[in-house]
């Protein structure tokens, strides 16, 4: 059809409408949401979302003064800290971002465990939120190496060094993160480039999925009244006006503890100073220790079997726990065995922290 | 009562990982020696200040090398800093005064030098990056032998880009006018004027020493103006120096300096110092502007952490220093 014009031959659409946007725009605004979708009992999920927009914002800040190359990239960053206005807080938020990202991916796969937010019919919605947990890893691995200081360059040899005991695939998979038989400059760019491009992509498209999944299935319902109809409010401007309101109190909080407490970064990198031990970071601290138990030819225990044992039985709780039950206190069996494993590994956190992080260097 | 249970669990685990999290080491295992710049807001202004009670002290190690080497020896240092200078105190020991070097005395038929030199103390902070200097510190910018190969000479950085800021206290050529020599390192190649090629390059400014000799280095050549009273006693600095016309005023067994301060300025005086020697040694302070404005010097932010080393001369003249591995200087916030 053609579009209607006034007596001066100007078209009467408005710009949505010539844009071709009109439709989007008005399904939108149509959209609505469960109105207990973020509230002070369940936040996790909108403060997950507002997390990653601040770590992929904070992270293109960073990108912009970023030079990809050994030497150079650490004073690049440097530059960015200190001499860049704010450089410093916005540092800061990327890197504590990333470690409150941890945190509450955690609290929300908890939550999600102990109100059986994985029972049918959400099962696949669980599948991809444990997908999406598996990604994050790899942006705080590749992420590492970047500053290319003491610490990150010297945990990503531990690193490499662990996974190339991974059977069969270990060092096909470090050759091709360090493109050769050292930690230099090809490692460096595909490090960079799978940090900034490859893995945020992967990151999208797999959120996307969950939130289609999760459209699609609901919210997990109330322990109570799960049968009752809940209160749905409008997406725009309801919940977004929400999202918007956590997302400038963690820009805030974080921003004030990266104003005090600035993001470290190392000595530059020095790949002659084999003296140098690196720490292992908190959220890796079981997996260290069961390298440190697991030691010679049971190192493919600690690094393939029991991480990948455990992937799988996340994963596949939906499946393995098929009653309807979703109370607690009906599902003790299996709350039974996701508090030994939580405190298998808070074990070996705590060891791992005693032997790392207080045991003086010998 | 079911929510709440699980709002508190939620909140237990929020403290476990949250706890873990702060209580993490943000730096990994690194071995270097931290100094820690305190905050102070009055700033001190002597070598016994009651500021100076409020910093940390920390024991440096230094050792010997080459004619040194296998001796070891401890600097005491302190800091602290305020909005505008940060300050070091340094204390080590030295069980002889040398802050004369290589005084003229005339024998009743020539001049000759007597054997001496000067106790001095070097820092030298990057001003740009200097490859590898974190992690091997004065090893990959200091000095070297003098039979070393040209290619292998040190005081000196490996490219243009790497630049250090040498901070140079010497007892007998800055310590009378109350600084430490402020000098830069880049590439080697450019004369410097001392006894060999090397990358250090003064500071702009004024300051150092004039060579005390006549044309054909056989005596003095300036003495004390005697219509002035000396500023530092024991010294002769060149403002107060006159050129000698007639030497048979002399009789044998006077004593001329050999080097005589010049005044400083500029750039090259950012770095001021105080000092005293008691009889077991040296307790130097040396301050400077936390940025002074000037692009060959290190620019301190108290934000950043500053990778340093430090050496002491003993009666030295040449590279004949205890130095130390690489520093980390912290500012406290």
């Amino acid at each position: 059809m053609e579009p209607s014009m006034d007596r001066t031959g100007n078209s009467s659409e408005t710009l949505l409408e010539r844009l071709g946007l009109a439709g989007l725009v008005a399904r939108v605004r149509e959209l609505e949401v469960p109105s207990d979708g973020l509230t002070w009992n369940r936040f996790c999920g909108s403060l997950l979302f507002v997390l990653v927009v601040l770590l992929f914002l904070s992270g293109a800040f960073l990108a912009f003064y970023y030079t990809p190359a050994p030497g150079v990239a650490y004073d690049s960053v440097d530059h960015a800290q200190f001499n860049i206005p704010f450089g410093d807080v916005v540092r800061g938020i990327h890197y504590y971002g990333w470690n409150l990202l941890l945190v509450v991916m955690g609290l929300h796969l908890v939550r999600a465990f102990l109100v059986g937010g994985y029972k049918p019919p959400r099962e696949f919605v669980w599948v991809s939120g444990v997908v999406v947990m598996l990604v994050v890893p790899a942006f705080i691995i590749t992420g590492d190496l970047l500053p290319w200081d003491q610490k990150g360059y010297w945990s990503t040899q531990v690193r490499n060094s662990i996974m190339a005991t991974v059977p069969v695939l270990g060092d096909f998979l470090v050759r091709m993160l360090q493109g050769g038989p050292r930690t230099g400059i090809v490692a460096l760019t595909r490090f960079y480039v799978l940090h900034t491009i490859i893995l945020p992509a992967l990151l999208v498209f797999l959120i996307g999925a969950h939130l289609h999944l999760l459209s699609h299935r609901g919210l997990s319902s109330p322990l109570t009244g799960a049968n009752t109809a809940r209160k749905r409010v409008p997406l725009v401007p309801n919940m977004i006006n929400r999202w918007l309101v956590l997302f400038i109190a963690v820009t805030v909080i974080l921003g004030l503890v990266s104003w005090y407490w600035p993001a470290p970064l190392g000595d530059p990198a020095d790949p002659t100073d084999s003296t140098f031990v690196p720490k292992p970071e908190w959220w890796v601290l079981p997996l260290n220790q069961l390298v440190a138990i697991f030691r010679g030819p049971l190192t493919a225990i600690a690094t393939a079997i029991v991480p990948a044992a455990l992937v799988g039985l996340i994963m596949a709780l939906p499946f393995i726990d098929r009653s309807k039950e979703q109370h607690p206190s009906r599902r003790k069996k299996i709350l039974l065995l996701g508090s030994a494993i939580a405190v298998i590994l808070l074990a070996l956190a705590v060891m791992g922290y005693i032997e790392h992080h207080l045991t003086p260097l010998e | 009562m079911i929510r709440k249970n699980l709002v508190s669990l939620t909140m237990v685990f929020a403290l476990i990982f949250g706890g873990g999290l702060l209580g993490c080491d943000q730096l990994g295992g690194e071995a270097q020696l931290i100094i820690t710049a305190t905050h102070v807001h009055k700033a001190p202004t002597s070598l016994d200040d009651s500021v100076w009670q409020k910093a940390l002290g920390v024991l440096v190690r230094v050792k010997g090398r080459d004619i040194l080497g296998g001796q070891e020896d401890t600097v005491f240092t302190k800091a602290v800093y305020t909005e505008d200078n940060l300050y070091f105190l340094f204390q080590w020991m030295d069980p002889t005064r040398s802050v004369t070097k290589q005084s003229w005395q005339f024998d009743g038929e020539k001049w000759v030098h007597l054997p001496g030199n000067e106790d001095r103390i070097a820092l030298l902070f990057e001003i740009a990056r200097i490859n590898k200097f974190a992690t091997k510190g004065c090893a990959v910018t200091c000095h070297s032998p003098p039979d070393e190969d040209r290619e292998r000479w040190k005081l000196a950085t490996k490219t243009p880009a790497e630049k250090g800021d040498l901070w140079h206290w010497k007892a007998a050529r800055s310590d009378p006018y109350n600084y430490a020599d402020d000098a830069w390192l880049t590439v080697a190649g450019r004369p410097s004027g001392s006894y060999r090629e090397t990358g250090r390059i003064k500071d702009r400014g004024e300051g150092g020493d004039v060579r005390n000799q006549t044309e054909d280095k056989a005596r003095p050549r300036f003495m004390q103006n005697p219509a002035k009273d000396p500023l530092v006693p024991g010294f002769l600095l060149m403002d107060e120096a006159v050129i000698i016309t007639d030497y048979s005023i002399f009789k044998p067994g006077d004593i001329i300096p050999y080097r005589l301060p010049k005044k400083p300025s500029g750039s090259r005086f950012d770095v001021k110092a105080l000092s005293h020697y008691s009889d077991i040694g040296w307790t130097v302070m040396l301050y400077r502007k936390l940025d002074t404005g000037h692009d060959d010097d290190v620019i301190f932010n108290p934000k950043k952490r500053y990778s340093f080393a430090m050496a002491v001369f003993d009666n030295s003249g040449a590279d004949h220093s205890k130095a130390t591995t690489p520093l980390l200087l912290v500012f406290e916030r």
